[in-house]
């Protein structure tokens, strides 16, 4: 966890909590810079941020260029684990999670916590 | 700027006559910054004018672009300089296909199966443009809707469905008559089986791939760099839709679009139905 206190901190540690999470971040989505981060161990958060922040905005793009309007959730599900992004504004609230995360709870806590994003 | 692209672009600065321009450009393509990927292709062409790869490149920026004469001859080059080059077929089959020139894109399609057996994507487009030729002028590909009309609806309309059309009606059983649809599309985005249809009937399924084509590389390059292992699904939700993007063999994708009143567990299930069943597809296709 970051040293500094920052308005995301108690939302970060709730969503770390989380059974399964394994790391919960705000990020910039233009430049895919961490805000602040609750982390285990051995995420390495810059890269996650940056990777993140750069997935949601091809989706946003892609999303409205096909039509579909503006992204609200993000899953990306991989062999051994997944990445969960929700935005809001010029920052998105990405989660770091095993494979088996219940999906359902984790969202409805991100969009929960979205509110939360200034 | 990822890794590659740095990569590459410091090799090029390097060594301009380096081939690394074919995969920076097609890279770039990817992206969508087409101007930029034209950029690198032309200058690699002005190095390497025999060189039916960067032939092939710049045919792709321009199939992008909407330039659809200027990317057959590009293609044209390219056969010219390689008669057997698979790219250069599968693009002008496809081309021929959009345009409603079906016996000749069967043509280039079956010797792309010739020169390159192992292409699942090419046999696949290859069986749709066969069973399109069967079905006659109707199956022929309805003109690009304008964007007003694309709108943000999932329509499950009938029209068309009862083509004799295997290719396109490829997922109608999974589907059923809910508010959702499915689309499967080779690695360059290219729609090989399934329809996404407006209410008036008109598939826009390569309009929405063209759009969502990248979505993939994205999710591949985080997975990559993170070491989450491969990336297995991508599902979003907008203001309107839940979508969801599965790998499927050969470097295809399956594509699930529905309403938002189609809860998330669902669609989810519906790609991991569709996923299987292209597969299957693809499988008998090769």
């Amino acid at each position: 966890m970051s040293g500094v206190q920052s308005p995301f901190s108690a939302m970060l540690s709730a969503l770390a909590r989380h059974r399964g999470v394994t790391g919960s971040m705000v990020v910039g989505e233009g430049d895919g810079l961490v805000v602040d981060s609750n982390l285990r161990v051995g995420v390495r958060g810059d890269a996650v941020a940056a990777l993140a922040a750069s997935l949601y905005r091809k989706v946003r793009r892609s999303s409205h260029a096909a039509g579909f309007g503006g992204v609200t959730f993000l899953q990306l599900e991989a062999e051994l684990g997944r990445l969960c992004v929700a935005g809001r504004g010029r920052l998105v609230l990405v989660a770091v999670a095993e494979r088996d995360v219940n999906v359902g709870l984790l969202r409805a806590e991100m969009r929960t916590a979205l509110e939360g994003l200034a | 700027m990822s890794d590659d692209v740095r990569r590459w672009s410091d090799e090029l600065a390097r060594d301009p006559a380096s081939l690394v321009f074919l995969p920076l450009g097609e890279t770039l393509r990817r992206r969508g910054e087409l101007a930029l990927a034209e950029r690198v292709a032309l200058r690699g062409l002005e190095r390497h004018p025999h060189h039916a790869d960067a032939h092939d490149l710049l045919a792709r920026i321009a199939v992008d672009r909407g330039e659809a004469e200027r990317a057959r001859d590009e293609w044209g080059m390219a056969l010219q300089l390689a008669p057997r080059h698979a790219g250069a077929l599968r693009g002008i089959g496809f081309l021929s296909f959009a345009e409603g020139r079906l016996e000749e894109a069967a043509d280039y399609l079956a010797r792309v199966a010739a020169a390159a057996p192992s292409d699942a994507a090419a046999a696949a487009a290859l069986v749709r443009v066969r069973d399109a030729l069967a079905a006659g002028p109707a199956a022929v590909p309805t003109a690009a809707v304008t964007a007003p009309e694309r709108g943000a609806r999932i329509a499950v309309g009938t029209v068309g469905r009862e083509r004799p059309d295997a290719a396109r009606t490829l997922f109608a059983e999974i589907l059923g008559d809910g508010e959702h649809t499915a689309l499967l599309l080779d690695a360059d985005g290219r729609v090989l089986a399934g329809e996404y249809l407006l209410p008036d009937g008109h598939d826009i399924a390569q309009e929405v791939a063209v759009e969502l084509n990248g979505v993939s590389d994205e999710a591949h390059r985080a997975m990559r760099h993170l070491g989450l292992g491969a990336w297995q699904a991508v599902v979003f939700e907008t203001e309107v839709a839940t979508v969801a993007m599965g790998a499927a063999p050969g470097g295809a994708i399956v594509l699930v679009a529905a309403t938002l009143a189609t809860p998330l567990g669902f669609v989810r299930r519906t790609l991991a139905r569709a996923l299987a069943h292209a597969s299957a597809w693809l499988g008998r296709a090769a």
